[in-house]
């Protein structure tokens, strides 16, 4: 968590897309930009970048209020996918509160998207979060693209970690929604409990869900 | 600094922190801007704060704004941060208001473009400075481990050295625990056949003294007879003269001594058999408990051939408490310390064994009058295959087989001159073995 102001009534929130070099996190938020509604988000920021690859972040901002009147933004970045960037990477994740792995379908990657899953867990510790408790989502994206390990195969592996598997094509749009709000849920349960969000704040984790995925009309 | 559990230094620096206008926006921009807008046309035009208050004005005087004037909100990662406001007294209409949209639009403009390079820049800061700073982690652990192989070069004939003797030890001791087995094995072997013969001869030679006493009681009955007139006197001069001739009664005189040496013959062979195998400690495996008082009196009497004539053994004994011990080791060792004194001169040998408690430690003394140790050698006479005699004589094991009994017994053993010349050697052991003490 970023901040969380109790006399102001205001929350910020830190989600992180993180992942391989060019597995399509940018592109993850792009549509989610393009996808849901102006109302409730902030403008897409993306920080410079060198041959259409990131090398510092992009960001997201959304807001919500709770029936409460609690204010609460959640600012969705993604991390340069780079290995030479781990030092901004690090940045990025510190104070995360869920993370959306976006791995790379294609077989040829599937060393690319483990290197990126230890590097992640390394940096975790490092920055101080637990691994085990931490929101994660993990996301297999270019599924339009041919050669890519199937789904069988994605679930065997990923099926005894518990945490949740979204398929998707970011690049055709579809499957980006629901992994923001995959994260999102995982996201409000840790909160929930950390917080009281039903409790005290009378924010479900379904309207929580809703006002941050508003599709645009 | 705050590390992780692997004592890396965590990131401080964290992208995301939450920003006002004030840090994104320098007052003098703001202030030229405002100065613009003033002089279209917007008079007493300010930015204030999402609560409503003053941050920069246009500098002229005017009320401060109230709820509803006219306003628009100046945003910053796509929230209000705070707006412009045109305030009453001001002129206003269609051009105010478009000026007021433009003004809140360049100034959100301009936000968004500053907050963009700062956080470029941070980011590129936190990244320079934690590089460097590995870098300068990387160079001292470098120069640690340099430090470390220099050091290990210069360290590494003595270590040679030192494992060298390691290895020389662990295999004299092997090489001497496989003699000890087989000599073992042997004593007892030897010590089995010996008894089987050993009974019946004794068994015999009892017999054998008994009739030997009814024979003499006869022959002494019949010469009873004889000389009292009950043979012819031709055969009574017969009979003297070759009773005579076989010298029967010198013979009866000594028979009985002669039987009763032989038992004693046996009977010593007996003991020495018993020693032997006790000795052997063939029936014990490991571990029992042992009176070394009880165990030097075992070594001394198998080594009885290796003391030399007119030697003097004295023999200071206190009473010991009971040890848990391998006490064939312990034979062994004492049988080494023994074996040295006894060679230690060869006229006028004094050897004293001297045993008592020194705190909770059990003390053992051997000394003798010989020549001796040099200080020289005494750290080298434990080291195997070092001996002084001469080649075939000894093989330079025995104290080093005594060294590690002892100390794998979680005990001492050091050498020391005695008073008016002489070896001392000096055996010191704990009563109660500490439970992380190996028992090799």
């Amino acid at each position: 968590m970023i901040e969380y102001d109790t006399d102001e009534q205001r929350m910020v929130l830190k989600f992180v897309y993180y992942g391989p070099a060019l597995s399509g996190k940018t592109t993850n938020l792009l549509r989610l930009h393009d996808l849901l509604s102006k109302e409730g988000r902030g403008e897409l920021m993306v920080l410079d970048t060198q041959d259409d690859r990131t090398i510092f972040f992009d960001l997201l901002p959304f807001f919500l209020v709770a029936p409460s009147g609690l204010k609460i933004k959640v600012k969705v970045y993604t991390v340069p996918g780079q290995v030479q960037h781990d030092a901004t990477r690090k940045a990025v994740l510190q104070r995360a509160d869920g993370v959306a792995f976006i791995a790379d379908s294609r077989r040829s990657e599937a060393k690319n998207n483990a290197e990126s899953f230890g590097n992640l867990e390394r940096n975790l510790s490092i920055v101080g979060i637990d691994v085990d408790r931490l929101p994660l989502v993990i996301q297999y994206n270019k599924r339009d693209l041919p050669d890519i390990t199937p789904e069988e195969e994605i679930r065997r592996v990923w099926g005894p970690t518990g945490f949740p598997v979204l398929l998707s094509s970011a690049l055709k749009g579809w499957g980006v929604v629901e992994t923001f709000r995959a994260l999102a849920e995982r996201a409000y349960d840790t909160l929930d409990r950390r917080y009281g969000f039903a409790g005290t704040h009378g924010l479900t984790r379904e309207s929580f869900a809703e006002r941050l995925v508003r599709r645009a009309g | 600094m705050p590390t992780d559990s692997e004592g890396r230094r965590r990131i401080v620096y964290c992208v995301g922190e939450e920003r006002d206008l004030r840090d994104v926006l320098p007052g003098f921009e703001v202030a030229a801007m405002l100065a613009a807008a003033f002089r279209a046309g917007l008079r007493g035009v300010r930015v204030v704060d999402p609560d409503g208050k003053d941050l920069w004005g246009s500098g002229d005087d005017v009320p401060p704004p109230g709820e509803r004037d006219p306003r628009r909100p100046i945003l910053l990662e796509g929230e209000p941060a705070g707006a412009v406001v045109l305030p009453d007294g001001a002129a206003r209409g269609e051009t105010q208001d478009a000026l007021l949209a433009l003004l809140a639009d360049t100034l959100t403009a301009m936000a968004h473009n500053n907050l963009k390079r700062m956080l470029t820049t941070e980011t590129h800061t936190e990244v320079v400075n934690r590089s460097y700073e590995e870098l300068l982690e990387t160079n001292r652990s470098l120069s640690a481990s340099e430090q470390r192989y220099r050091e290990l070069a210069e360290t590494l004939e003595i270590k040679v050295r030192e494992r060298t003797e390691e290895l020389s030890r662990a295999m004299a001791r092997l090489v001497q625990q496989e003699k000890m087995a087989s000599v073992g094995q042997l004593a007892a072997g030897v010590a089995h056949e010996i008894n089987n013969p050993l009974a019946f001869v004794t068994s015999n030679l009892r017999t054998l003294k008994k009739y030997t006493e009814r024979f003499l009681d006869m022959i002494a009955r019949y010469h009873r007879v004889c000389e009292q007139g009950g043979v012819a006197q031709q055969d009574r001069d017969d009979l003297r003269k070759h009773r005579e001739s076989l010298r029967v009664d010198a013979m009866a005189a000594d028979t009985a001594d002669l039987l009763q040496q032989t038992m004693e013959g046996t009977e010593r062979v007996r003991k020495i058999v018993a020693d032997l195998k006790g000795f052997s400690h063939v029936d014990e495996d490991g571990e029992a408990p042992a009176d070394l008082n009880r165990e030097i009196e075992r070594t001394l009497s198998v080594m009885t051939h290796e003391i030399p004539a007119g030697a003097g053994i004295t023999r200071e004994f206190s009473p010991l408490p009971v040890v848990t011990c391998r006490p064939g080791a312990f034979n062994q060792l004492f049988l080494s310390l023994l074996r040295n004194a006894f060679q230690a001169r060869q006229d006028e040998l004094r050897v004293t064994i001297r045993t008592g408690l020194s705190g909770d430690r059990i003390r053992v003394v051997f000394a003798d009058n010989g020549p001796g140790v040099p200080a020289g050698l005494r750290t080298r006479i434990f080291e195997p295959f070092f001996t002084t005699r001469d080649v075939g004589k000894g093989k330079g094991l025995g104290l080093a087989v005594a060294y590690d009994i002892v100390t794998s017994h979680g005990g001492t053993i050091d050498v020391e001159d005695t008073p008016g010349g002489g070896a001392t050697f000096v055996l010191e052991l704990p009563v109660q073995r500490g439970a992380h003490d190996p028992i090799r």
